[in-house]
């Protein structure tokens, strides 16, 4: 049965939501970055048996300018697959050798069966004209008496050339969503901050110690870079707002303070109305995008901070861990319905993580071993740490049913700073395992299996991942 | 009227002017006998002396745009460049500490003779740490070090509000390398001018 859904409505929305792309801080369009290569596509799955296995057929160009479109949508699209470990990927290699079919019915299925493929995935690319690309996207099963029965078929009719990836994106998540009642992020981004713009802070005593920092938006698979802010100073620590709409980060005028941005090129807001005599650092927006939860000097004596709370529009700040003159609070992060936050307290002697309601009532210590700090809290039930031992950082994880912490990561290069995945199922960090220098890396949750490298360049930190993008 | 007020003016001036101008005593010779009746009787009469009124020093106006020449070469270097090659100099610590040791009360001693000399300066004293513990713990320790070099800094009198404070936790090292030799670079309080009046 052939079902076609057009979406090309909410293809092209979404389209032009890229189109626009965030302009930085002061009003000046950001050039797109050139695509990153393509990683090796990994193959490795713990439990093959259990999810499909899908090969790829190249797709179908209809004129020579879309081959490498064509080229690219696939490799996109096995990429996003792969990440999420619902479907097993079929070695592109093996593959390589089967005749191209032009349609699903004349599909070599034998063939396809010999390398292990339960389903090809095969499509087209179509030149609409004005600039538009008509994908056509098709699940073909190989396996008798289904042989040849399209599990999934949509049209995408709002493409482009230079939104190829997104329109792969588009695909693998409804694909997700559609075939195993999964929300995948293929389309959600990372926003992070890097000293790559190689600019220096203005004024700084030494030249050669003196690295602007800047907010930059990536794709989640290290793509699509676009650098945010302009401020030739440190920004640091952003923080997606819902509907990946809004930001907030910290940047340096003469103390740190926080930074609400709609990414629509309005002006920067600072609801925490810092001065040159506090610092507010570390901000993150509450799950419905009113309020945002952030770090502060404010009234207190120097060094140690509190958690605070303050409206989108800086009314109504206010004190979330007061009576804690002797002990530093900070790095909040909100529970996914907006009740609790986690933070970072010392006030048992180490930092260790500590949970309670948004009004500060209810506190809860959470973590007893080694050093833990930078709570982030996933829906999946579990809140994401840094946790230092013997002088090494991991990443940790705490399931709050259970009450019991494991470290994810390896314990190679240092792991730090985690941001969880909307749908729970990856966590993006900082490391140092490649080459010494600080970059983003994402693993999956709850196994563990894969570490892919994200960033490439210069230091990166403070990765922050946007939620799921509305009107999926 | 006023032409008799003039002539009056200009000869009392010319009158003055010719006082002023004359270095010697004047002296009047005594009035001949028979000029003046009534005086034959005396042929000396006292000779008038006039007093002299040293004229006023030459005043050359000062030139405003000449300033004055100062010994202190800081007084005219900017502040990017006094911060280059500072005469405020850094406290360092020990790891995770916030703790002044002996050599960093030495230090601050002679920074804060340097801000009594220039009792118009403003400093920020900023709190860095080294690369390890986590970017957050930084943050919060950066600033518990900037805190207690101010702490002390009050405490050898100078005024609190001449001292800013600030953390850069360990997002701006001085010393680029992984290893303690670069990490004690990157462990202190520095002293940056602000302003200088």
């Amino acid at each position: 049965m052939l079902r076609v859904m057009t979406i090309s409505a909410g293809i092209v929305a979404a389209s032009v939501l890229l189109a626009a792309a965030p302009v930085a801080f002061d009003g000046v369009p950001v050039p797109q970055d050139p695509q990153r290569p393509q990683a090796e596509v990994s193959v490795i799955l713990t439990n093959p048996g259990s999810h499909p296995k899908i090969g790829f057929q190249i797709f179908n160009a209809s004129t020579p300018a879309l081959t490498e479109a064509g080229t690219t949508i696939v490799d996109v699209l096995a990429s996003d697959l792969d990440f999420e470990k619902e479907f097993y990927v079929i070695p592109r290699k093996a593959s390589a050798a089967i005749p191209a079919a032009s349609s699903p019915q004349t599909l070599p299925f034998p063939q396809w069966r010999d390398i292990g493929a339960e389903f090809v995935l095969m499509g087209s690319l179509r030149d609409v004209g004005g600039g538009k690309v008509e994908a056509d996207v098709r699940l073909v099963n190989t396996k008798a008496p289904n042989e040849g029965r399209e599990e999934f078929t949509r049209n995408y009719g709002g493409c482009t050339v230079a939104g190829i990836r997104f329109c792969a994106h588009s695909i693998a998540d409804d694909m997700h969503k559609q075939l195993r009642n999964l929300d995948g992020v293929a389309r959600t981004k990372l926003a992070y901050t890097t000293d790559r713009d190689g600019d220096k802070s203005v004024g700084r005593p030494i030249d050669n110690a003196a690295p602007g920092k800047e907010i930059h938006l990536m794709d989640y698979d290290g793509a699509g870079d676009q650098r945010y802010t302009n401020l030739h100073r440190l920004s640091i620590a952003p923080s997606w707002g819902p509907d990946a709409r809004s930001l907030v980060f910290a940047s340096y005028t003469t103390t740190p303070d926080v930074f609400l941005a709609t990414l629509d090129g309005r002006p920067l807001t600072r609801p925490a109305q810092g001065n040159d005599s506090m610092s507010n650092t570390t901000p993150v927006l509450s799950p419905d995008g009113t309020k945002i939860a952030f770090t502060s000097s404010r009234g207190g004596t120097g060094g140690y901070y509190d958690v605070w709370v303050v409206n989108r529009d800086g009314s109504n700040p206010h004190n979330v861990t007061p009576n804690t003159e002797r002990s530093s609070e900070g790095a909040p992060t909100w529970s996914p319905d907006g009740s609790q936050l986690a933070f970072t307290s010392d006030r048992t002697g180490t930092n260790q993580v500590f949970t309670m309601k948004a009004d500060g009532t209810n506190v809860d210590r959470r973590t007893f071993a080694g050093k833990a700090d930078r709570p982030t809290w996933s829906k999946l039930g579990y809140i994401a740490y840094t946790l230092e031992r013997a002088g090494g950082h991991d990443i940790a994880v705490l399931d709050l049913a259970r009450g019991e912490s494991r470290v994810i990561t390896d314990g190679i290069g240092s792991c730090r700073q985690p941001t969880v995945a909307p749908n729970g199922r990856h966590i993006a960090f900082v490391t140092t395992r490649w080459g010494g220098k600080e970059n983003i890396a994402t693993i999956d949750y709850p196994l563990g299996k894969e570490i892919r490298q994200v960033t490439t360049q210069g230091n990166n930190t403070y990765p922050n991942w946007s939620p799921l993008p509305s009107g999926k | 009227m006023k032409r008799l007020h003039a002539l009056t003016l200009v000869l009392g001036m010319a009158v003055a002017l010719t006082g002023c101008v004359k270095k010697t005593a004047a002296t009047t010779p005594a009035p001949s006998p028979g000029l003046f009746p009534g005086s034959a009787t005396s042929r000396t009469a006292p000779a008038t002396v006039s007093s002299e009124v040293p004229p006023p020093p030459v005043v050359v106006p000062m030139d405003p745009t000449v300033r004055p020449v100062s010994n202190d070469p800081l007084v005219n270097t900017s502040i990017v460049d006094i911060n280059k090659d500072s005469p405020l100099r850094p406290v360092f610590f020990a790891y995770d500490s916030d703790s002044l040791d002996e050599p960093a009360r030495t230090t601050m001693s002679a920074n804060a003779e340097v801000l009594r000399k220039y009792g118009t300066w403003v400093v920020t004293v900023e709190g860095h740490c080294d690369e390890r513990g986590t970017a957050e713990y930084n943050l919060a320790l950066g600033d518990r070090r900037a805190q207690a070099v101010k702490n002390y800094m009050v405490s050898l009198g100078i005024p609190a509000d001449r001292l800013k404070t600030v953390s850069y936790g360990s997002e701006f090292p001085f010393v680029p390398g992984h290893d303690e030799k670069s990490w004690s670079q990157n462990r202190r309080a520095h002293f940056m001018l602000t302003a200088k009046q």
